[in-house]
């Protein structure tokens, strides 16, 4: 009995570690400059979009990038399906939900379309990825004549913002991401052939419809996450050379912590947390005007150093054990 | 038999050649009929007609070659001046303009201009400065003239290069202009009794001296208006407080004599933690107006949706600012015109021709444009229905053609007159 409670102290504790840790570093910060975290309502809409777009671009990266698909095109799949379900929403004046729809209808089938050229021109997925990512900017750059697309002026579809609207994002994505990997054939055969290819495929699992699903499911969360920074500002600016790439860098942080929580819960429980870490980062930055330059060379050593622990985490903890044993000894 | 084949073949390849040859000339042939009108076209398009008396000294039967040094590909304004070049300006020249890729830094603009090189360029046009000087040092090396486009030399620079044979000269918003848009901008709201401002920055963190010129001027509206002993950071002129600036990096909040500048956001680092700032910013309690160095409507038209707070920007005529003024969100534009760049065109055009446009003193010119300022979503239809003609824009060609052979003070004289009404009455 009392291993059990153990074990689920340890799992409660490793799983709200970081966020609680984060939390907290943040409210002291805050607070040492007299900054209240959450003062208005436009500082809860920050914090839970922030938590809504960076948790769905981390399904999307770590997605094909825990089966070594690393996908540098899924930020031009986010602008070019918000710039199609924008356009013809605008034109049609159809309101929030349908582009809600469109955008993840178009992100799927652009997603889908990557996946398509992957495994046809069994070209590295890098190479691809990249290729992707220009051909698509290219394309929302021509169907926009490079003006992007701008419903400033819309207020029924820049008026989807709200704490309850993106709750509802959060929670729709985790659940849907986790009842498509955990609870469905699609997802032990993704499993399986995550954990050992040439085994997976010995047994019967066809590799190619997996990894083209995989794109299409990564390009219907992006369509999400395109939407969410449409209807931000009403604006969607262009991006061409590469520019759409950095959306996919906001993802790499919270997959690691997601990955590391990953050990005391479900992985993808431990996406959210990892976003919602980001999210209190992010909020911090901008309840105390953080300079830009800062907050690049922060976020970079946070990255840095947990990547440096989880490298190394065999000698820490060889080092603490060591450190109690030499105590107990001297006592 | 294989003589007979080797004759056939020779006989095919000289058909083949003098074909091409044929249809080099009439392709060139039809260039000068849409061109400004040559000596041996005489009977061309009315524009011909006239350019034929007005420029008899300048050939310009062969096709010119011009490079387009671009760094934004994306913005309104960068738009707009590509569609007045390809859309018009092409069609009525004869020339070909080659834009260059979107490029990030000064190692991409050299490459750019070495393709240009190669593509046998005879000039180019530069809305790229990352690095004029080695720009103007690249062209004037290899004989290429060397125009720059809705910009200006510094004072140090002009100096240094004025001299150079293959540098034209530039035409644009010279600093002190871009002081006055911005001082212009906060007077308008002052003169109304305005008294609770914030400021986006836009480029200052990146110490982009036009913004930097745009942010003193409106913060040196604020303290004439501001009372007695109404200063910024200490600072009680233009000088003081464009040194402040960048000694910043920033405009600090604070209080300048009665009036308030609430709230400041730079940068463009588009993440959820700047766009938190400027949300913040816009919710600012007791804010009236929001000044923008450069698109404002854009990154804080929703979050004042609902509320009495006023955005003014700095940028071009784009259908979407029409919507926003349209809407209450944005009510002030000082934009530039998207036809202040054919003079420049005409410049290089005419260097390339062999008849550049020096000052008196033999130099490269050094001409400042200014912005068409609109106050009103009425006042912006007006300018826009001009600017964003392919058919009629500001400068036409036929206004154009006569600075084929003006002098520089007709030349200058031209540039000076930029509103929209003394276009107008042209």
């Amino acid at each position: 009995m009392k291993t059990k409670n153990k074990n689920i102290f340890k799992q409660i504790a490793g799983t709200a570690a970081i966020p609680a840790a984060a939390f907290l570093i943040v409210l002291i910060l805050c607070s040492a400059r007299g900054v209240k975290l959450f003062e208005t309502e436009g500082n809860w809409i920050l914090f839970f979009r922030a938590a809504a777009s960076v948790m769905l671009t981390t399904f999307a990266l770590s997605l094909n990038l825990n089966s070594g698909r690393f996908d540098f095109s899924i930020g031009s799949v986010s602008l070019l399906s918000s710039v199609i379900s924008a356009s013809i929403c605008t034109s049609l004046g159809l309101p929030t939900i349908p582009m809600l729809i469109i955008s993840i209808a178009a992100g799927a089938v652009l997603g889908m379309v990557s996946g398509l050229i992957y495994v046809i021109v069994k070209l590295p997925p890098i190479i691809v990825s990249l290729g992707v990512a220009l051909f698509y900017e290219g394309l929302a750059f021509a169907i926009t004549n490079g003006y992007g697309v701008s419903f400033v002026a819309n207020t029924e579809l820049t008026s989807f913002p709200s704490v309850l609207n993106y709750v509802l994002i959060i929670l729709f994505g985790l659940l849907i991401f986790i009842f498509l990997f955990d609870h469905t054939k699609f997802g032990y055969e993704y499993k399986a052939l995550v954990s050992g290819q040439k085994v997976a495929i010995n047994t019967g699992i066809k590799e190619v419809p997996n990894a083209i699903l995989c794109y299409t499911i990564a390009g219907a969360l992006m369509g999400v996450v395109g939407f969410i920074r449409a209807t931000q500002t009403g604006t969607i600016q262009m991006s061409l050379n590469f520019g759409s790439i950095g959306v996919m860098f906001t993802a790499f942080l919270p997959m690691f912590i997601g990955g590391f929580i990953g050990r005391f819960c479900n992985e993808k429980i431990g996406y959210l947390l990892g976003a919602i870490t980001t999210a209190f980062i992010s909020l911090m930055y901008a309840r105390l005007n953080v300079d830009a330059s800062i907050q690049q060379i922060v976020t970079a050593l946070i990255l840095v150093c947990f990547l440096i622990y989880l490298n190394n985490e065999n000698k820490v903890i060889e080092l603490v054990t060591l450190k109690q044993y030499r105590n107990k000894k001297t006592k | 038999m294989k003589k007979f084949w080797a004759l056939l073949l020779t006989a095919a390849m000289m058909v083949c050649v003098l074909a091409g040859c044929g249809g080099k000339d009439s392709e060139s042939d039809n260039a000068q009929g849409g061109s400004a009108g040559t000596e041996n076209q005489g009977g061309g398009s009315g524009a011909g007609d006239s350019g034929e008396d007005a420029t008899p000294e300048l050939d310009m039967s062969k096709t010119v070659k011009i490079g387009i040094l671009v760094s934004d590909a994306t913005s309104a304004e960068a738009l707009a001046f590509r569609t007045y070049y390809t859309e018009y300006i092409q069609k009525q020249y004869n020339v070909e303009l080659i834009y260059s890729d979107e490029l990030a830094d000064a190692a991409g603009e050299a490459a750019a201009i070495d393709t240009f090189i190669t593509n046998n360029c005879k000039a180019v046009i530069s809305f790229s400065s990352f690095d004029r000087a080695a720009q103007i040092e690249q062209c004037e090396g290899v004989g290429v003239y060397y125009a720059v486009a809705t910009g200006t030399l510094t004072e140090d620079e002009y100096e240094t290069y004025k001299g150079y044979e293959h540098y034209v000269g530039a035409i644009g918003p010279s600093l002190s202009v871009e002081f006055e848009t911005g001082y212009n901008m906060a007077k308008h709201y002052l003169d109304q009794g305005v008294k609770n401002f914030a400021i986006f920055g836009g480029a200052i963190p990146y110490y982009t001296e036009m913004h930097i010129y745009r942010a003193a001027g409106m913060l040196t509206a604020m303290i004439d208006a501001g009372g007695d002993g109404a200063n910024y950071q200490g600072a009680t002129d233009m000088g003081g407080v464009l040194g402040q600036i960048f000694a910043d990096g920033e405009v600090k909040t604070g209080a300048i004599g009665d009036v308030n500048v609430l709230g400041y956001v730079g940068g463009y680092d588009m993440d959820d933690a700047w766009f938190g700032k400027c949300a913040q910013m816009a919710q600012t309690a007791d804010l009236e107006v929001i000044l923008a160095v450069g698109n404002g409507s854009d990154f804080f038209g929703t979050a004042i949706a609902g509320t009495n707070v006023k955005i003014a920007s700095v940028d071009a005529y784009a259908s979407s600012y029409g919507e926003a003024m349209e809407a209450g969100m944005l009510d002030y534009l000082a934009g530039k015109f998207s036809a202040s760049i054919g003079p420049i065109f005409i410049a290089t055009y005419r260097a390339a021709l062999g008849s550049p446009i020096r000052t008196a003193d033999g130099n490269a010119f050094a001409l400042s444009q200014g912005y068409w300022v609109a106050s009103s979503a009425e006042e912006f239809n007006t300018y826009y229905a001009v600017d964003s003609s392919v058919d009629a824009p500001a400068y036409t060609k036929e206004m154009l053609d006569t600075l084929l052979t003006a002098d520089y003070a007709a030349f200058e004289s031209f540039v000076s007159k930029y509103s929209f009404e003394e276009i107008q009455g042209m």
